[in-house]
C-alpha cells in the first residue's frame, strides 16, 4: 500500500494539466484513497488515507494534514456507502472518483482561501472544480482496476473485508 | 466490534489534531523528511519523462537538422561579433571602475539545478530541485535560466529545494523598464489559455512612456532578486483602473512550461582590494 501511494504521489506530477480543466493535476492518491476504502479494511482506508495526504501535503506547499483530513472524511464517506453500492463496479468508482474529485478540490480550496494561502477568481475556483469532478470520473475506474489487479497479483487479499 | 470501531476514530480525531496543530518548525521538518524520501523517486521518473520527450523530439526533427545547423553556423558568427565587442566594452568598464575607485563589485555564484518535478495539486505554479541546504541554496534565493528569471526558492530541505514561479501570483518582484528606468512590481498572472505564462507588471509611474517590446529587469530592490536579470517584455500597456499608475503585460523570456535545468543565484560581495587583486591577476600583474 505504501509503496502504491509513494509512486500514485509521484505519478500524479507527472500528468499533464489543462487550462480549460482549471489546471488541476489527475488525483491519483484521491483514487487510491477510493480503492482503500472500497476493497480493504477500514485501518487499512485510514492509514491510505492519512498517508496519501501526508504525502500530498508534503510535495506541495498545501500544510501538513489539510489533505490528510479532506482524504480521511472522502474515505469514511465511501467506507459507510460500502454494502449500498456495487463495490467492483466502473459506474460506482466513476460516481465516486468524481463526487470525491470535486469535493476534495473545494474543500481544500475552503481551507486554504481561509488561511489566506490561495486567493482565485470564482470562476478559475468553478473551473477547478469541474476538472476534478471529470478527471476524477475518468482516472478513477482505471486506477481502480489496476490497483485491484495488482493486490490481485501479489496476493493482498487477506485483509479484505466483504 | 462498535467499541473498537470508536476507539479508531477517536485515534484518528486525535492523529488529525496533532497533525493539524504542529508547530511550523515540526511541520516543515515533517514535509522536509518526506520530501527527502520521495526526491530519488521524482527524479528517476522525470529523467525518465525526459528521456521519453527528448527521443520522440529527435524522430521528429531529423528532417529539419540541416536546416537547424545553418541556423546555429549563422548563430554563432552573431556571437562571436558580439563577445568581441563585450570584450572591448568590459576592459572599458574595469577602467573605468578602477579611476572611479568602487568600493565593492558584486558577482553571483549560480548553483546549476536539475528540475525534478512540478506542483501535484495545481493550486500554485512550482517547481522542485534536486538540489537543497547542502548545495549551497536556501529560502529566497533567485533562480534563473540562462534566457531569464524563473523565480525563487521557497521551501528548502537539505537536498531539494521548491521554487514559486514568477508566473504565480505570489511570486512578486520589483522590477524595472531598462529603456525608461521606470519601476514596478511584477507578479504572475497565472496559467493562461495559450499555455504561455504570462505576468504583469503593476504600478508604473503613468508619465513615463513604455511600449510594447521594452526590456523588464529585476531592480534589485527588495533584497531577494539580484539586480539586472532579465524578466521579460512588455506585451501591452493598459492604464490602471485608479487612473495613477499604467500596467503592463509581461511575457516572460524564460520558457516556464518546459523547464529541465535552471541556476540559483547566489550574490557575493567582496571589497574592493579583492576586486583589485581580480583585475591585476587577469592582466597578469603581481597580487
Amino acid at each position: 500500500m505504501f509503496m502504491a501511494i509513494l509512486v500514485g504521489a509521484v505519478a500524479q506530477a507527472v500528468f499533464p494539466t489543462f487550462y480549460w480543466l482549471g489546471q488541476v493535476n489527475a488525483p491519483v492518491l484521491l483514487g487510491l484513497v477510493i480503492y482503500y476504502a472500497l476493497a480493504h479494511s477500514r485501518g487499512t482506508m485510514l492509514q491510505a488515507a492519512i498517508f496519501a495526504g501526508l504525502l500530498q501535503d508534503a510535495l506541495c506547499m498545501i500544510p501538513l494534514g489539510y489533505s490528510s483530513f479532506c482524504f480521511c472524511i472522502v474515505a469514511v464517506v465511501v467506507s459507510n456507502f460500502k454494502d449500498m453500492v456495487f463495490v467492483h463496479e466502473s459506474f460506482t468508482h466513476m460516481m465516486f472518483g468524481a463526487i470525491a474529485g470535486g469535493a476534495v478540490t473545494l474543500a481544500l480550496y475552503g481551507l486554504l482561501s481561509a488561511t489566506g494561502l490561495v486567493s482565485l477568481a470564482p470562476g478559475w475556483v468553478f473551473l477547478k472544480g469541474v476538472g476534478s469532478v471529470l478527471l476524477g470520473a475518468i482516472l478513477v475506474p482505471f486506477e481502480f482496476e489496476f490497483i485491484e489487479g495488482l493486490d490481485r497479483m501479489l496476493g493482498n487479499t487477506d485483509e479484505r473485508t466483504s | 466490534m462498535r467499541d473498537r470501531s470508536i476507539v479508531l476514530w477517536v485515534v484518528l480525531g486525535a492523529v488529525l489534531l496533532a497533525v493539524l496543530n504542529l508547530p511550523a518548525s515540526v511541520s516543515s521538518q515533517a514535509k522536509a523528511a518526506l520530501r527527502e524520501g520521495v526526491a530519488p523517486l521524482q527524479g528517476a521518473l522525470s529523467g525518465f519523462t525526459r528521456w521519453v520527450g527528448e527521443s520522440i523530439r529527435s524522430v521528429r526533427g531529423i528532417g529539419g537538422l540541416v536546416r537547424e545547423n545553418q541556423q546555429m553556423s549563422a548563430e554563432l558568427v552573431r556571437l562571436r561579433n558580439e563577445v568581441r565587442d563585450l570584450q572591448s566594452l568590459a576592459q572599458d568598464n574595469a577602467a573605468l571602475r578602477e579611476q572611479l575607485q568602487f568600493s565593492a563589485q558584486s558577482g553571483r555564484r549560480l548553483t546549476p539545478c536539475e528540475v525534478i518535478a512540478r506542483d501535484i495539486t495545481g493550486w500554485w505554479q512550482t517547481i522542485r530541485l534536486s538540489k537543497g541546504v547542502s548545495d549551497g541554496v536556501s529560502m529566497d534565493m533567485a533562480v534563473m535560466t540562462s534566457d531569464g528569471l524563473v523565480g525563487k526558492t521557497v521551501d528548502v530541505s537539505a537536498r531539494t529545494s521548491d521554487v514559486l514561479l514568477i508566473s504565480d501570483a505570489g511570486c512578486k518582484v520589483s522590477a524595472r523598464v531598462v529603456r525608461t528606468g521606470a519601476f514596478g512590481v511584477v507578479s504572475g498572472n497565472g496559467p493562461a489559455r495559450s499555455g504561455q505564462a504570462s505576468c504583469r507588471m503593476d504600478f508604473i509611474n503613468k508619465n513615463v512612456p513604455v511600449l510594447p517590446g521594452d526590456e523588464v529587469v529585476t531592480s534589485g530592490l527588495g533584497g531577494v532578486f539580484p539586480k539586472g536579470l532579465l524578466i521579460g517584455y512588455v506585451d501591452k500597456v493598459h492604464k490602471d483602473e485608479s487612473g495613477l499608475f499604467q500596467r503592463a503585460d509581461i511575457i516572460p523570456k524564460a520558457d516556464l512550461g518546459r523547464l529541465t535545468y535552471v541556476f540559483v543565484v547566489a550574490e557575493q560581495s567582496y571589497g574592493a582590494d579583492d576586486y583589485l587583486m581580480k583585475t591585476r591577476s587577469s592582466e597578469g600583474g603581481a597580487p
